[in-house]
């Protein structure tokens, strides 16, 4: 199964980065970090080799109603070790580095995150819609979502605001 | 001075070759491909969005509609995260049945595999000796829990019944018949020169660019790395089972190939060793009706027939998940079409499709 | 002279109609117009009993039982077929080049009814036994080009144009090697007529003679009438159906019953060229010997086409260009050296 990164190692990483944080009562502790050093952790943890987390295994994002929260699980082949870096992302404006710089296989991923929870990524190659329509105005993961209403006006389909529940 | 001009050329969502409803927008230059763009999502359905809404139990089925030709390691990887969110043990009978079921879904789903790749090679006659094949096991499939494709066998906990003598038995039946089918096709495609001159060489992918493209499964393993879940985490009892990871060298569309059918091999080896060592015991534990697993979340993956599944779970700590998140392996081995597609000839474009075996049911969710 | 079956029955019913009528010439116009009507039937009939041969040959190849609920064994499957596309609706599809698209499924049909006018069918059964025969043939069957480009340009549709570029290509790289294949016969028979060819086989068929030849003709003759492992026109997995893509109905029919009419046509072609045609053992009426042998071709060109996979365009026309044509031009060689030394030691 592999082990997950030991406790010294993340403060190590701490001293690194002023705004990495973790709960060292947890047996596997997530990293939490600021969107401001978050590209900066990920590619010291990819390219140096004493870490070499060479895999993004899993990427995604949560909607906890107060804040959207990023999900990467990093798995290195070389020392068989995990470990989880999580980011909180303002719910209004949801905005991060894209993690394509570091691993460019993360691409399809970033766009069906940006696709249905409505995160922004910056500096992403090609940055669409990629399993709605593209002309879909929601975002379907978000705990408040309500399906939006097709309607076809003229031969063309649009996507109309529900009427209100209450 | 000629010139010439390129044109898109729309393959898809409904073209005989895109195995579903897979888009691909080629980009032509005569019959040369400048670029192919994959466009998804005929086939989404929310599943992710689907679980949030049922309970655990309930979530099982919802799996087997993912990669609807490999439903059991489906089911495996689902409700192995719940178990280890909510820290159940699976009793070790079960656990061997569930690796004689995965493994002959392995084979079934690289039967599909072959078939479509032969099919859309234009030896339409390749396709039926493989389905023909694929139907043995759908029909052990069929003994085993009454359903052929969408099994919803494996439950949280263990499996839903007992493995009869007649399933153990036809499946021993069905090893011994493994090497006399893989030498039919042998003499069917695999030594065929067409085939090979077809296969040999177009779309080669690297080994770093296998990497950096975060592929995973026998497309990864082609390219030369032996990645393999089930050799590295060694979940449920891999770890005490003998096989061999096959890997191959240059990563092109013969070695995603070749690496099929060695896999196919092996995973007959572990089913032999599996009927061999069958335990007796019970075959599910005691798992609550209304399961809540304690708050916090879980990641566990497993090895799909397509490469790496990972089920991400969260739990509030009631009976249904928070937000469940599955790392589809097809989805992301997508993401290498437009640079296998790039400098081939149309033909190739095809065989790419079929190599990298995409299933829409999965890439879409 | 001539003693074939067929050759008699029509010479008795020549002369059963003489006497009737009294004027020759109209007769021989009847008689003519009766072996065109017989011609267009077996074109027809052939189209109707391949659609079932083949589905029946590869279903037998694919491990399958193949069409078996209309009528007996599957007989009237043809029939139902040909009712339902007749049925069909009629679409012509926007923004195509109307006279074009039209006239593409119509042309293709002429060139591959017309050829059979040259097949020598028994001894003295044949309807135009012209000094240029074989020129002819060729010559009749290479217009069967430009339907597929003009079906494949005025659909106005990505794949057709492909399906109709590819068509070109691959038709023509293969013309040549086949002539130059063919060269080879008619140099040992001395003559282009089709019942001489067929005439200098009563010793020895050409298949012993020309070995190279017959294999050199057998691809040509599958990369021509577009028959698997060559069907890059309609190469399926990738464009669909080709320059038939848009085509619906009675019109995609007409495309295929063509091209059983070619299926035939080979068969027959292979039979007539290097088997031998109607000659055989005395046991069998030639015109039996003629069907089996052209049977036998078809079977064997249904059988190489299930069993391959399709080959890729630049293949094709690389193997066409670099293999096969000097290949052709080496026969072409030995059968002159073999023929010098065959009249100088006699």
């Amino acid at each position: 199964m592999g082990s997950y990164l030991e406790i010294k190692y993340l403060e190590e990483l701490q001293q690194q980065y002023a705004s990495v944080e973790f709960d060292s009562e947890q047996p596997e502790p997530h990293i939490y970090v600021g969107t401001e050093d978050l590209l900066a952790l990920m590619k010291e943890l990819q390219e140096n080799p004493i870490w070499a987390f060479d895999r993004m295994a899993n990427i995604t994002s949560v909607d906890y109603k107060e804040y959207i929260e990023m999900v990467y699980m990093l798995y290195s082949r070389r020392f068989d070790k995990w470990v989880t870096v999580k980011c909180k992302l303002d719910r209004e404006k949801p905005v991060v580095e894209s993690m394509t710089q570091v691993w460019p296989g993360t691409e399809f991923e970033e766009r069906e995150i940006f696709d249905l929870m409505g995160v922004e990524f910056l500096h992403h190659p090609d940055l669409r819609r990629i399993l709605m329509p593209e002309d879909y105005t929601a975002y379907p993961l978000r705990k408040d979502f309500v399906p939006l209403q097709p309607k076809i006006e003229g031969g063309v389909l649009k996507w109309l605001q529900p009427k209100s529940l209450s | 001075m000629a010139t010439t001009e390129k044109f898109v050329l729309n393959m898809g969502p409904q073209h005989p070759s895109t195995h579903g409803v897979l888009q691909v927008q080629v980009e032509l230059d005569g019959e040369n491909i400048v670029g192919a763009k994959p466009v998804m999502g005929y086939l989404h359905r929310g599943i992710e969005k689907l679980m949030e809404s049922r309970t655990y139990q309930q979530c099982v089925p919802f799996t087997d509609r993912l990669d609807y030709v490999s439903s059991m390691n489906n089911n495996l990887g689902f409700c192995m995260a719940v178990e280890k969110l909510a820290g159940i043990e699976v009793p070790e009978r079960a656990q061997y049945i569930r690796t004689i079921c995965c493994e002959l879904n392995r084979i079934a789903s690289h039967h599909v595999f072959i078939g479509s790749l032969t099919n859309d090679l234009g030896s339409a006659t390749g396709m039926i000796y493989a389905f023909r094949d694929r139907e043995k096991i759908l029909d052990l499939f069929n003994i085993i829990c009454g359903a052929r494709m969408t099994c919803h066998y494996i439950r949280i906990g263990g499996v839903i019944a007992d493995a009869q003598d007649e399933f153990l038995q036809k499946t021993e039946e069905f090893i011994n018949y493994v090497p006399e089918m893989l030498d039919e096709y042998d003499r069917l495609f695999t030594g065929n020169e067409i085939f090979q001159k077809r296969m040999q060489g177009t779309s080669i992918i690297s080994k770093e660019d296998a990497l950096r493209f975060g592929m995973s499964g026998p497309n990864i393993r082609a390219s030369g790395w032996d990645y393999d879940i089930r050799k590295i985490d060694k979940y449920g009892i891999y770890g005490k089972l003998d096989f061999d990871i096959p890997v191959g060298k240059t990563g092109d569309n013969w070695d995603r190939y070749i690496i099929r059918l060695q896999e196919i091999v092996e995973s007959a080896k572990i089913i032999r060793q599996c009927l061999d060592n069958m335990p007796e015991g019970p075959f599910m534990a005691k798992v609550p009706k209304m399961l809540k697993p304690p708050k916090g979340d879980a990641y566990h993956r497993v090895e799909n027939t397509r490469g790496e599944l990972g089920f991400y779970i969260v739990s509030d700590g009631t009976n249904k998940p928070y937000r469940v998140h599955i790392r589809r392996p097809s989805f992301i081995n997508l993401q290498a079409l437009d640079h296998m597609c790039k400098g081939m000839v149309l033909a190739d474009a095809v065989t790419a499709f079929a190599t990298i075996d995409p299933l829409m049911g999965e890439v879409d969710c | 002279m001539h003693n074939g079956i067929l050759y008699l029955a029509g010479q008795s019913l020549k002369e059963l109609m003489l006497p009737i009528i009294g004027s020759e010439l109209i007769v021989n116009l009847i008689m003519t117009l009766i072996c065109i009507g017989i011609l267009f039937m077996l074109v027809a009939v052939s189209a109707l009993v391949f659609t079932l041969g083949e589905r029946k040959v590869c279903a037998w190849i694919q491990v399958r039982i193949g069409p078996n609920r209309v009528g007996p064994w599957g007989l009237l499957q043809s029939t139902a077929d040909m009712l339902k596309l007749l049925t069909k609706e009629d679409i012509i599809p926007h923004g195509v080049d109307r006279w074009m698209w039209v006239l593409s499924p119509i042309l293709i049909f002429i060139p591959a009814a017309m050829v059979y006018a040259l097949y020598p069918f028994d001894d003295g059964v044949i309807f135009a036994d012209v000094n240029i025969g074989l020129f002819l043939l060729i010559a009749i069957s290479s217009q069967s080009v430009l339907p597929f480009l003009m079906g494949g340009y005025a659909s106005n549709s990505k794949y057709a144009m492909l399906g109709g570029m590819r068509t070109v290509a691959q038709m023509l790289s293969y013309e040549v090697p086949m002539v130059i294949a063919l060269m080879g016969i008619v140099m040992i028979t001395g003559s282009l007529k089709m019942s001489a060819i067929v005439e200098a086989q009563s010793n020895i068929w050409f298949i012993f003679l020309q070995p190279i030849a017959f294999l050199i003709f057998m691809v040509t003759c599958l990369v021509e009438s577009n028959r698997p492992p060559f069907n890059m026109v309609e190469g399926e997995s990738e464009i669909i159906a080709g320059p038939f893509t848009e085509y619906t109905g009675m019109r995609w029919a007409l495309f295929f019953l063509a091209e059983f009419a070619n299926l035939l046509s080979i068969g027959i072609l292979t039979a007539t060229l290097f088997l031998g045609g109607w000659q055989g053992p005395d046991f069998l009426p030639g015109q039996l010997w003629f069907w089996i042998k052209a049977f036998l071709m078809v079977l064997i060109y249904q059988w190489i086409g299930w069993t391959f996979p399709r080959t890729r365009m630049d293949t094709i026309l690389s193997f066409g260009w670099k293999v096969l044509l000097p290949l052709a031009l080496v026969n072409l060689l030995l059968t002159g050296f073999g023929i010098y030394i065959f009249k100088w030691l006699l």
